[in-house]
C-alpha cells in the first residue's frame, strides 16, 4: 500500500496492510451468524459484490453484459467455515485467495440453461435436498428453470443475511476502501491540473483512467462523470419530478471557460469501489456568488458531521442538513443526503430517500459504517455547488476518508 | 460519439424493435420487462449511465407488444427518441412498491396473460405477480435471444465501429511494450488510446497479461515486463452500446526463446485456420470446440465463442456447455468473438481474439491488428 498513514488511519486504528485471510474469516462468523438466526443453510450469490464479499476473491470488472456472462459465483454453508467459489478466474483467483481444491470450482453459466442444470447438480453435491437457500439474484436461464432448481418460488432472499453482515466495515476493509479512494484523488488532482477550456469531457476520463490503473486501480467501475451546470435549471433536460437532472452522461463536448463542472466517479480496488465528487470551475475561478454557494455547502456538511456518531438514525442527519437550508432538503430527490459505499459504489445504509422520513428514523448509524455525504446547493440563475465526503461512523463521531480540497472554492 | 448524448439513430431503433416484437409474437409474451442494460438499450435505443459489473433486477423498460410501445425507468428526457412520450418515463425510485405501481398502471388497460422478463430477484419474484395479477411470469430470454441472435445491418456497421476503437487501443498498448513496463501502465496506455477516441467505457478491464510460463511469471510478480516474456492484450470496448474486441499476444525481445514461442505461433496459426474453417454459414457453434480437437490442443477453461452485438450477446461457446455450442447455429449475420488459445506450460500461452462476421458467402474477420512474424520478428496482418 502506498498511501501515506494519516491521522484518519490512526484514529481508525486501521493496519498498514490489510489481511485478507482475517477479513474473509471475520466476513464468514458475521456471514454464518446470520444465517443462523435467520434458519438459512447455504446462501447462493451471483452478484459481483456478494461473491466478493464471501470468498475475498475480486477481479477486473467486466462491462455488465460480458459481467452476466462470466461471473463468479459463491456458495456459503451454515457448516463450513470455507467458502465455495465457482470461478473462471480460477488460476488468478488461487494465488491471491487461499482456497483449497475442495472450495475452488471451474465457471458456471447461469445465464444457459445447460449451465444452470450443471450448477444445480453440483450444489446438490454440497447440500442435501432438504437444506434451506437464500439467493441473491436470479438469472432467466434460472427462471426458466425455477421448478426444478428451487424448492420454493419465491425463493428467499439472501438480502436479509448480506444486507447486514456488509453494513460494518472491519479495519482491513477500511484498509483497501481508504487506498481505493487514494487511487481516485491522486488521478483526480491529474485530471484537475490539465483543466482547461478547449478539453473535451472524454479527454478528462481518458487522463483518470491512464492514472488509476497506473496507480494500481482493479477497475473502473463508473463512466466518469463531468456535468457541465448551467446557470438555470431550465437550461436542463426536463425530469419527471421538476428536480435537478444529474447525472447526466459525458460525452466529447468541449468545456468552455467558466463553465461549471460536477464531478462524480469512483474506481475499485481489492473489490472495495471509491466513491469522488467535487465542483470545479473550467479555466477561472468561481464568482462570490458562488464562493457563498460552496459555504452554504460547507455549512450543511459540517451540520451533519456534527450529529454523526453511531447511535442516531439516518432521520438526526437528514434534520441537521435540514435546518441549515429553513427546513428545504438540500440534496437531489432521486437520490439521497448520503449513501454507504463498500463493496458496491452505493450500498446501505442510504440517507434521506424517497424511503421517507418512517425508515430514516429506523435506520441506526453503527460504528465501522461508511456514509458517503452529498448535499446539493443550487442556486437558480448562478448554478449551484455539489461535492461528496467519505466518512466512517465511530463511537463518539465520525472520521473523513476524503483527503481532496475543495480548490477552486477555497478550503 | 457526440457532443450530447442521443438516442441511437432511427434505424437502428426500430429494426432492432421490430426484431423484439416480432419474437414477443413469436414466443407468446404480452409485455417484457427488462432489467439488463443491453436489453433495455435494445428495445429503447437509450443510451445509459454505464457502471462494470453486474447490477440487481429492476424493471429499467417496458415493452408491450399490442402497440409496440415503450416504457422507460428514466428520471430525465436527455437522450430519449420521440417515440418514447415524456409520459412513458418513470424515474429511479428506492421504494420497490413504486415501481409496483408503475407496472400496474402499465399493465391495468392490457391485462396480460404472459409477461416476460430478462433477469429476476426474490423480491421482484414477489413483487411481479401483484403488478400482473392473473399472468404468468415466464423467462423472456430465449425471446430475447431470438431477437438479438442475427444483427441487423446497423448493428453489424456500429460493432466494426467498436472493433476499430478496440484495435486503436490495442495498438497503442501494443506499441508502449518493452522491458520494464508493467501490464497496469499498459491498460492506462489501452484505456488512454480508447478514451480519446471518444470511448470511455471498456467491454473487459482484464487487458494485459504477462502469459510467459509459471517459472517467470513468477519472478516478474511485480507485473513488469521483462525481456523474453510473452504478453497477451484482450482490448475490448462497448462504443454507442455495441462490443467491438480483439486481442493479439507479443513477444519481447524474444532471441533466446524464438524458437519455443516461434513454435507457439506456429500452433496458433494451424488452430485459426480450423477455428475459421468452422465459421461457416449454417454450421454449429460445436464446430470450433472439434476445431481445437483436430488442431490437436486442449480446449481453454474459457469461452472460445462469444457474441458481440449490443452488449455481451449470445452465443457463448464454451467447453462446458457442449449441447449449448451444438444448438447453436451460425446462420449470417451472427458476430462472433473468436478465441484462439494454445499454450505450452513450460513456455507461455498464444491468445488472440478475432472478431468474425458470419455472412452468407463465408466468415469475414472484422478485426485486422497486426500478429508477431516469426520469420521477421516484427509485425505481419
Amino acid at each position: 500500500m502506498s498511501a501515506a498513514p494519516t491521522d484518519a488511519a490512526r484514529t481508525l486504528g486501521l493496519p498498514e496492510h490489510p489481511d485478507p485471510a482475517r477479513m474473509r474469516r471475520e466476513r464468514g462468523v458475521r456471514l454464518r451468524a446470520a444465517m443462523a438466526d435467520k434458519g438459512i443453510d447455504a446462501l447462493v450469490l451471483l452478484s459481483n459484490s456478494n461473491v466478493t464479499y464471501a470468498t475475498g476473491a475480486s477481479w477486473p470488472l467486466s462491462d455488465h453484459g460480458r459481467g452476466n456472462v462470466e461471473r463468479p459465483v459463491a456458495v456459503v454453508l451454515a457448516d463450513d467455515d470455507v467458502p465455495h467459489l465457482f470461478t473462471p478466474f480460477a488460476a488468478d483467483v488461487a494465488t491471491r485467495v487461499d482456497l483449497d481444491d475442495g472450495h475452488l470450482h471451474g465457471p458456471t453459466y447461469l445465464d444457459v440453461g445447460e449451465g444452470v442444470a450443471a450448477f444445480a447438480a453440483a450444489l446438490g453435491e454440497l447440500v442435501p435436498p432438504t437444506a434451506t437457500l437464500a439467493i441473491d439474484d436470479v438469472t432467466g436461464a434460472m427462471h426458466g428453470a425455477r421448478e426444478t432448481f428451487f424448492a420454493e418460488w419465491p425463493p428467499r432472499s439472501a438480502s436479509d443475511v448480506m444486507g447486514p453482515a456488509r453494513l460494518i466495515k472491519t479495519p482491513d476493509e477500511l484498509t483497501y476502501l481508504r487506498h481505493g479512494l487514494w487511487i481516485t484523488e491522486q488521478a483526480m488532482a491529474d485530471v484537475q491540473a490539465r483543466l482547461v477550456p478547449g478539453a473535451r469531457q472524454t479527454d478528462l476520463t481518458a487522463t483518470f483512467l491512464h492514472r488509476v490503473f497506473e496507480l494500481g486501480a482493479e477497475a473502473n467501475v463508473l463512466d466518469p462523470i463531468w456535468q457541465v451546470m448551467p446557470d438555470r435549471q431550465a437550461d436542463l433536460p426536463w425530469t419527471t419530478h421538476g428536480d435537478l437532472a444529474c447525472p447526466l452522461l459525458s460525452t466529447e463536448r468541449r468545456l468552455e471557460r467558466g463553465d461549471v463542472l460536477w464531478v462524480d466517479t469512483g474506481i475499485s480496488f481489492g473489490g472495495f469501489h471509491s466513491d469522488f465528487g467535487r465542483t470545479w470551475v473550467v479555466g477561472a475561478g468561481p464568482t462570490d456568488r458562488r464562493r457563498a454557494q460552496h459555504r452554504r455547502w460547507c455549512d450543511i456538511n459540517d451540520a451533519v458531521v456534527s450529529v454523526m456518531r453511531a447511535g442516531v438514525s439516518a432521520a438526526d442527519l437528514t434534520a441537521a442538513a435540514k435546518a441549515v437550508c429553513g427546513g428545504d432538503r438540500p440534496w437531489m430527490s432521486h437520490f439521497y443526503l448520503g449513501h454507504g459505499l463498500g463493496l458496491d459504489s452505493a450500498e446501505a445504509p442510504y440517507v434521506g430517500t424517497d424511503l421517507g422520513e418512517s425508515y430514516d428514523r429506523r435506520l441506526v448509524l453503527e460504528a465501522g459504517t461508511v456514509v458517503v455525504i452529498e448535499p446539493v446547493v443550487w442556486d437558480e440563475g448562478h448554478s449551484g455547488y455539489r461535492s461528496e465526503n467519505v466518512f466512517v461512523v465511530t463511537d463518539d463521531g465520525c472520521v473523513s476518508l476524503t483527503d481532496y480540497p475543495y480548490d477552486p472554492y477555497g478550503n | 460519439m457526440a457532443t450530447e448524448p442521443l438516442p441511437d439513430p432511427k434505424a437502428l431503433r426500430h429494426a432492432r424493435r421490430e426484431r423484439a416484437l416480432a419474437a414477443m409474437e413469436a414466443h407468446d409474451l404480452d409485455l417484457l420487462v427488462l432489467g439488463r442494460v443491453a436489453n433495455i438499450r435494445y428495445v429503447s435505443g437509450v443510451p445509459v449511465l454505464w457502471n462494470a459489473g453486474t447490477r440487481p433486477f429492476g424493471p429499467g423498460a417496458v415493452l408491450v407488444r399490442a402497440t409496440g410501445e415503450v416504457h422507460l425507468m428514466s428520471t430525465w428526457d436527455e437522450g430519449v427518441p420521440k417515440e418514447i412520450p415524456r409520459d412513458h418515463l418513470y424515474g429511479i425510485t428506492w421504494n420497490p412498491m413504486n415501481y409496483v405501481a408503475v407496472l400496474e398502471r402499465i399493465g391495468a388497460d392490457l391485462r396480460p396473460h404472459r409477461v416476460g422478463t430478462d433477469a429476476m430477484s426474490p423480491l421482484f419474484a414477489q413483487l411481479l405477480p401483484m403488478a400482473f395479477p392473473g399472468a404468468a411470469i415466464v423467462d423472456g430470454g430465449p425471446a430475447l435471444r431470438d431477437a438479438r441472435r442475427v444483427k441487423t445491418s446497423e448493428e453489424v456497421d456500429a460493432i466494426r465501429a467498436a472493433v476499430a476503437v478496440a484495435e486503436a487501443g490495442l495498438a497503442a498498448a501494443v506499441a508502449e511494450l518493452r522491458p520494464g513496463v508493467s501490464e497496469r501502465e499498459l491498460t492506462g496506455v489501452f484505456m488512454d488510446a480508447m478514451a480519446t477516441r471518444g470511448v470511455t467505457t471498456p467491454a473487459t478491464q482484464d487487458v494485459v497479461r504477462i502469459s510467459t510460463a509459471r517459472g517467470a511469471r513468477e519472478a516478474g510478480a511485480d507485473g513488469r515486463v521483462r525481456a523474453g516474456d510473452v504478453v497477451a492484450f484482450d482490448a475490448g470496448v462497448v462504443a454507442d452500446g455495441y462490443t467491438g474486441e480483439a486481442g493479439r499476444t507479443w513477444p519481447v525481445e524474444p532471441d533466446g526463446a524464438a524458437g519455443a514461442v516461434g513454435g507457439l505461433y506456429e500452433r496458433w496459426e494451424r488452430l485459426w485456420g480450423r477455428l475459421l474453417a468452422a465459421c461457416r454459414p449454417g454450421a454449429v457453434g460445436s464446430g470450433l470446440l472439434d476445431a481445437y480437437k483436430a488442431a490437436g490442443e486442449p480446449l481453454p477453461r474459457r469461452p472460445i465463442g462469444r457474441g458481440l452485438g449490443l452488449g455481451f450477446d449470445d452465443p457463448v461457446i464454451v467447453g462446458d456447455l457442449p449441447e449449448t455450442a451444438a444448438n447453436e447455429r451460425l446462420d449470417p449475420g451472427v458476430v462472433l468473438l473468436v478465441t484462439g488459445c494454445v499454450t505450452d506450460d513450460r513456455v507461455a500461452s498464444v491468445i488472440a481474439h478475432e472478431a468474425v462476421l458470419i455472412t452468407p458467402d463465408g466468415p469475414e474477420v472484422l478485426s485486422g491488428s497486426p500478429f508477431w512474424n516469426r520469420e521477421r520478428g516484427g509485425a505481419t496482418t
